[in-house]
């Protein structure tokens, strides 16, 4: 897993690359570009870029995009996707109305 | 807070095997389902199964889901619909999303059996309407009945992208290609030959470059890969096409368990919880099952299921440690035998060059979706006898054996091995039944009789399409590759309660042509 | 597109009472009960939506309820999942653009 000494990884410079512009998180709408140019800023975890670009946290919760987002990631980083911890599970597992979720008393 | 012995999460083949077993050694399971319906991915597939009887094979899937819920009511298993768990605990707690309110309940034992979602690849287009999920395009037609698209180009050639293009064809849906990035064909070499002969043309090591239209897909365009995934300029091919389907795999569903804590394992098929053999993740009492655990067919899913209901049941005193030991070994040795041949998860990623029987591999098939006239002799299966007999053209080491029940005169034989080729013994009498060609879940088999009349010979095929031809119809016979071969008559039809919807469809072509015509069209 | 009349291993579609609902302001027909992105696909309508940053289109993409690119707005409430919500007779379907129905906020950054 990548620790905090990693961060200083000399990975290179950010180079545009032709396809930047495509969409990853179709629900955010995040570019591969804007993932790149995240983890050449310093993000070298799932859980930074997520917070910082918001890719995989839309309606979808990074059904369609998390393996994508990983993906490009740990490229950038050159290392397997495996080495790179996932973003974190949270409850509310699905999308649902803040109505509904705020009325949750818990254990009554 | 209400309490349960058991609660199952996913009303699909694995959760519903699991609450049955629960059920049957006398626990009370309930079982939460986001979905309106239960039973999972289950009623979208309409092909038959592969397997032996013990895995229901050659029953077609949403039959199996039918017998799968009447099973479950018979044991009075609890099903919750439209309840979306949003949460998972270690304390065995969940939280269920029901009408307006969240509501919590507590298990003794928790079994998350949430399966798994399709991968995606991204293109230049991808987001535009008409790019869909290989999974959305079964919704569509086989659920609801409506065809995903007038012509469809499917990417991925795993055993989804292939049974999903055979079920596009099914639907009336015209397929324009199928493209893989991967140099070989994924999934099962029966299945890529029957969408091979009805024409559809395979392009490995060929990806989508760009999907086209302003608002919505009206082409596509594909191009060659190096073996580095980089297109090769000069390669481009444009299909005009309305839909895209993405069948590039699937990944485990396993955030709520990720989310209780269970250690997790990031491996090549997905993020999955560490599981012991019953299915119990590294949190007592919570277990995981299906394709959460591991993607694979649903047969497997089912058992996994029903492992760990035995398991669950057992760890709560409902069965004995010897009941546990006679019933979870049965289930394990047929769950083993699914999991044996050229495709078991052992073989995942390894290039074979031979089967079991050391055969050379036909490297047609791998790479153009269809076995070479000159590579089909050397399957035992082929056989040239004077009077009807089966030609099986099943080539690859696959778990399934109905074919060698089917036969009522003993002419096929697989043997004690599941994965055994099928042997044609031409010393026995083959009274030209159909038995075998509607028994096999690959529609493999044909029969051949080189002596059908002077100069010509017939060719009985499976034939699941719409409209059914007629006896006395003319057409063309399309050879395996889809290509048209020469004119063929339809000189007998068949269908029969026993056959389950797959026809037998008989031509008469010249007889030089008896290994070459695989398909009729009109 | 179109509906299957018949299939070869399924049979005869079910047979359902054909509803009339609002898409856009135009009068559809649709089958009762079946999911309104179902309805759409067999009109022939392809662009359920058009996305909130670049205003562009989307349509069925997983078909189950998961993606969430299906989204209308459906008797006034938005970010409604039409691939896994029944059709009813007299629903207003309306496209959505961003997270609301006027079509003069495209192209506006809301």
């Amino acid at each position: 897993m990548i620790s905090v000494d990693d961060k200083l990884k000399e990975i290179g410079k950010y180079i545009p690359q032709p396809d930047d512009d495509m969409l990853v998180c179709r629900c955010e709408e995040v570019t591969k570009g804007e993932i790149r140019q995240a983890v050449h800023a310093g993000m070298f975890t799932i859980e930074e870029i997520r917070r910082f670009l918001r890719c995989g946290m839309g309606l979808c919760q990074g059904q369609t995009c998390g393996k994508l987002v990983k993906g490009i990631v740990a490229r950038e980083l050159k290392v397997s996707p495996a080495e790179l911890e996932p973003a974190v599970s949270r409850a509310p597992m699905r999308p649902m109305e803040m109505e509904i979720l705020g009325r949750d008393g818990g254990d009554k | 807070m209400k309490r349960y012995d058991l609660i199952v999460i996913g009303a699909g083949p694995a959760g519903l095997s699991a609450a049955i077993e629960a059920a049957k050694c006398g626990m009370k399971p309930v079982v939460f389902d986001e979905n309106a319906k239960p039973g999972g991915q289950l009623f979208k597939q309409i092909h038959k199964f592969f397997g032996s009887k013990e895995h229901r094979a050659k029953i077609r899937g949403f039959k199996i889901g039918d017998d799968l819920l009447k099973e479950a009511e018979e044991y009075g298993v609890e099903v919750v619909l439209n309840a979306t768990v949003i949460g998972l605990y270690p304390e065995k707690e969940v939280t269920v999303k029901i009408g307006d309110e969240v509501k919590h309940f507590k298990g003794d034992a928790i079994l998350a059996a949430t399966g798994a979602s399709e991968n995606m690849v991204t293109f230049k287009g991808w987001t535009k309407p008409g790019v869909i999920g290989a999974g959305a395009a079964q919704t569509m037609m086989n659920l609801h009945h409506v065809m995903p698209g007038q012509r469809v180009l499917m990417l991925g050639t795993g055993n989804v992208g292939l049974v999903v293009s055979y079920q596009l064809l099914q639907a009336g849906c015209e397929v324009a290609a199928l493209v893989d990035a991967a140099p070989r064909v994924g999934g099962y070499g029966v299945h890529a030959s029957k969408v091979s002969r009805c024409g559809v043309p395979f392009y490995l090591s060929h990806t989508i470059m760009e999907a086209e239209g302003d608002e919505y897909v009206t082409g596509v365009t594909i191009a060659e890969v190096d073996d580095k995934f980089q297109f090769i300029p000069g390669t481009e091919k444009h299909f005009d096409v309305d839909t895209i389907c993405v069948a590039v795999g699937l990944s485990p569903m396993s955030q709520l368990l990720a989310q209780a804590g269970c250690k997790m394992l990031d491996t090549p098929g997905g993020y999955i919880p560490e599981c012991d053999e019953f299915g119990q993740t590294s949190i007592d009492g919570i277990f995981a099952a299906g394709d959460v655990s591991s993607i694979e067919e649903a047969s497997s899913a089912m058992i996994e299921g029903r492992i760990a209901g035995v398991s669950i049941a057992a760890a709560a005193g409902y069965l004995t440690e010897e009941e546990r030991k006679e019933q979870c070994g049965a289930l394990e040795s047929a769950l083993g035998s699914l999991r044996k041949g050229m495709f078991a998860p052992e073989n995942r990623g390894k290039i074979l060059k031979e089967t079991e029987e050391g055969i050379e591999i036909s490297t047609n098939l791998l790479a153009k979706g269809y076995v070479a006239e000159d590579e089909i002799t050397r399957y035992p299966g082929f056989v040239k006898k004077a009077g009807v007999h089966p030609v099986m053209e099943c080539t690859q080491n696959i778990p399934c054996n109905p074919c060698q029940d089917a036969c009522p005169k003993g002419c096929i034989t697989i043997g004690e091995n599941i994965t055994s080729l099928p042997v044609v013994d031409v010393e026995k009498d083959c009274i030209g039944c159909g038995m075998c060609v509607a028994s096999c879940s690959g529609q493999a088999i044909f029969l051949i009789d080189e002596e059908y009349e002077e100069g010509y010979a017939s060719v009985t095929m499976p034939y699941e399409f719409l409209p059914l031809p007629e006896k006395g119809d003319t057409g063309t016979a399309l050879d395996r590759s889809g290509k048209e071969v020469c004119l063929a008559e339809v000189v007998s039809v068949k269908s029969a309660k026993a056959f389950d919807h797959t026809n037998l469809l008989t031509i008469k072509v010249p007889k030089d042509m008896a290994d070459k015509a695989r398909f009729f069209q009109r | 597109m179109g509906r299957i009349a018949e299939h070869p291993i399924l049979g005869k579609a079910p047979e359902k009472d054909t509803v009339t609902f609002i898409f856009d302001g135009k009068e559809m027909e649709g089958k009762e009960g079946e999911p309104i992105a179902a309805a759409l696909k067999a009109a022939g309508v392809m662009v359920h939506r058009y996305t909130k940053k670049k205003h562009e289109p989307r349509g069925i993409f997983c078909a189950i309820g998961r993606c969430t690119d299906c989204v209308m707005i459906v008797d006034g409430q938005p970010n409604v999942r039409t691939c896994i919500t029944p059709l009813k007779e007299g629903m207003k379907v309306q496209t959505q653009y961003g997270v609301t129905a006027k079509e003069e906020g495209k192209g506006a950054g809301l």
